[in-house]
């Protein structure tokens, strides 16, 4: 029985889309709340791509990844997150780079390169997949764009673990799931990795009393 | 069993300063835990050296490039634990740090070498991701250590760009697992069987994946451009860390791209990745000639240094055979080398407290030893004879002048800018006159004998190798 057999192909794309416009959302959001949210309904879509997985292998290891993924993903970045923009009172995310226009015209460039024929390789991995392949790849690309163009210490911590759910969407979609303990051992280092930006953010707001990266000027030859 | 003596101790070390306060305990337990990995890393190099691998149990795994590795680990590891001791006891009396700055220094620094070692030994690419991302995490707080704004910024640079990067890297190394599908019983996919199924890799998958995996570690690495994390992290990080993060770190994420080259090589032949470490071995090497050229702060000087030999022995490699021979050389060479020079600009900086170039003059007659473990560190590195790098930049060239010509004379145009650059530096540094402010004398000995015993190292390797070592060495540049 083939992967995309248990879950209508459809429904992946869909949710698989969600996950794509809430990085794009992520992008141009003014607001740290909706981020969260934002990030929150992300993450949210990779624990159903995952449990779809699970459907399909009934393998118990890809069970316990889901629960760990929606506990650390879901349940504590949220926490995490929304503690730290209570604690400092940081309603508002600092401005991108680019303007919303560019911004869109941008990530419609990198959702047309995510489908060329440049990454065709990639897609050929499991053929039966290569739409989600491809709209994996453009949600990477996004991920990656979210980082370059945010100017907030917030929205580069989001952008990261964006690029992470990327990574495990590509991997679910062509087939290079990881046994239990590597997934394992993946989550406890985004855990720490998760933790440790939280108190990154702390340190850089008591130090410049804001989040903006471009403030960052200290350092030079 | 060597392998599992040295986790425990270094774990149990890195526990001591979170459950004890007692300072003594902790540094006396760091010491003693690094002289016995020590010998733990050099029993496993002799193993390797006479077996040709040592794999105790299936989840490590220590080809002969590891076991260079680990005992690169063990000696740069020891010399740095005993350099931080009177490093940090001479930043407490000047009320730099405090006892909890003390404890967490130890926790994290014995954390970093466990993961580091944890990564050289691990039989699976993945979980050497795994434990290279968990380095970024352990040295993260070593670099933001005083707590400043320009520490805190470095720190910053450093967890966001390796993330990303690594983030990259983990993408090409499943990308690399493609290929080989679901390997042994417990579903762990190892270095050797990645090698052993390689021809079942696609040759576009294996290219791109390759791509990754070089930007992804490449940026660990510090090759250009993806280096810009660097010279901020070693310049703001205490002393001891820069050497091991200069000395260790970078060579053991140039590990993950070598493993990976051959794989690439055995699917798409070795021009496709030779071009590409030549392209970022050459930017690495420009890039950070004219930088160091016009740099002004000594410690960022070193670390560009780190980015042009990083550079150096991308192009080693990439030519292959006695190229190789000269980038495992440099490796061994540049480890001991640099770990001694921060080591010495770490004295330095606690007798001048500036890391200003312009601010450092006369060290030859405040600190008369630091002074000519300086003015040798510094000619050894630049390549002077009779020193190793000389020999292996020599090799090198050599080779290059054959296969690549133009590039070839052009390496050696940069390496000439790196030496009127340092010569420029340092002569100031060491034989101007000293400034008032600064006492002479008092050379704490337990600072200077670390980087003078990395120097005698790397100074007797020159004229005698051992037998042990020239196997090691014999072995890596056959497989890699």
């Amino acid at each position: 029985m083939s992967y995309t057999s248990i879950m209508n192909e459809s429904l992946l794309q869909i949710i698989l889309g969600i996950a794509l416009l809430t990085v794009v959302f992520i992008n141009i959001s003014k607001k740290n709340s909706e981020t969260i949210i934002a990030y929150g309904i992300q993450s949210l879509a990779i624990v159903f791509i995952l449990l779809n997985l699970y459907l399909e292998t009934k393998e118990v290891g890809i069970l316990i990844i889901v629960i760990l993924v929606l506990l650390i993903k879901v349940v504590a970045s949220i926490l995490f997150f929304n503690k730290l923009i209570h604690r400092h009172e940081l309603r508002f995310t600092i401005r991108t780079y680019c303007n919303v226009p560019l911004t869109f015209t941008i990530v419609a460039f990198l959702i047309l390169l995510a489908y060329s024929s440049k990454f065709i390789v990639l897609t050929s991995l499991i053929p039966a997949n290569q739409s989600l392949i491809s709209a994996s790849l453009a949600f990477l690309f996004i991920s990656l764009f979210l980082i370059v163009n945010s100017k907030g210490a917030l929205s580069q911590i989001f952008g990261v673990l964006s690029l992470d759910n990327s990574i495990v969407a590509l991997a679910v979609f062509t087939g290079l799931e990881q046994s239990l303990s590597v997934q394992v051992g993946i989550l406890f280092d985004l855990f720490v990795w998760m933790t440790i930006a939280v108190i990154f953010v702390s340190m850089i707001y008591r130090h410049l009393g804001s989040l903006d990266v471009t403030s960052m000027k200290n350092l030079t030859e | 069993m060597e392998i599992l003596i040295t986790i425990f101790l270094l774990f149990i070390a890195a526990l001591l300063g979170v459950i004890t306060r007692r300072r003594n305990v902790i540094e006396g337990f760091t010491v003693i835990a690094s002289c016995i990995v020590i010998i733990c890393s050099f029993t496993i190099a002799f193993n390797v050296a006479n077996n040709g691998q040592y794999q105790p149990y299936p989840f490590f795994y220590v080809d002969s490039l590891g076991a260079i590795l680990i005992m690169i680990i063990g000696v740069i590891g020891l010399a740095t634990t005993i350099y931080s001791i009177p490093y940090l006891r001479k930043e407490t009396e000047k009320g730099i740090i405090g006892l909890t700055r003390v404890r967490q220094y130890y926790t994290l620094l014995n954390a970093f070498i466990l993961m580091m070692y944890l990564a050289i030994t691990s039989s699976s690419p993945i979980f050497f991701w795994i434990f290279l991302e968990a380095t970024t995490l352990s040295t993260v707080f070593l670099i933001s250590f005083y707590n400043k704004l320009t520490a805190v910024e470095a720190a910053w640079k450093y967890l966001i760009i390796n993330s990303i990067a690594l983030l990259l890297g983990f993408l090409g190394t499943l990308l690399f697992l493609s290929g080989a599908g679901q390997s042994e019983s417990n579903g762990i996919v190892t270095w050797q069987f990645l090698i052993e199924n390689a021809t079942k890799l696609d040759p576009g998958i294996a290219k791109i994946a390759l791509i990754f995996v070089l930007i992804g570690y490449g940026t660990k690495v510090g090759l250009a451009p993806m280096h810009t994390w660097l010279p901020d992290a070693h310049s703001k990080a205490p002393a001891p860390i820069s050497a091991l993060l200069s000395g260790v770190l970078l060579n053991i994420a140039f590990v993950a791209i070598l493993r990976f080259k051959a794989i690439t090589d055995i699917v798409t032949g070795s021009d496709y990745s030779q071009n590409i470490l030549i392209v970022f071995g050459l930017l690495s090497i420009f890039i950070s000639t004219f930088i160091i050229f016009s740099q002004k702060n000594y410690k960022r000087l070193l670390a560009y240094s780190s980015i042009e030999n990083m550079g150096i022995i991308s192009i080693g490699f990439a030519l292959g055979g006695l190229g190789t021979l000269a980038g495992v050389l440099h490796i061994i060479f540049h480890s001991l080398i640099k770990s001694s020079l921060f080591m010495s600009v770490g004295t330095i900086f606690l007798r001048y407290s500036s890391t200003k170039i312009v601010n450092i003059q006369g060290v030859l007659k405040v600190l008369p030893i630091t002074g000519i473990t300086l003015i040798f560190g510094f000619l050894v590195i630049t390549g002077t004879p009779p020193f190793g790098i000389f020999f292996s930049k020599l090799l090198l060239l050599s080779v290059g002048i054959e296969k690549i010509p133009i590039i070839t004379v052009s390496i050696v145009l940069a390496m000439a800018i790196v030496f009127v650059g340092f010569m420029k530096h340092m002569s100031g540094m060491v034989f101007d006159e000293k400034p008032r402010n600064v006492e002479t004398g008092n050379e704490n000995i337990w600072l200077v004998i670390p980087p003078v015993v990395l120097l005698c190292i790397a100074f007797i390797l020159v004229f005698y190798c051992p037998p042990y070592l020239y196997t090691l060495i014999n072995s890596v540049v056959l497989n890699y």
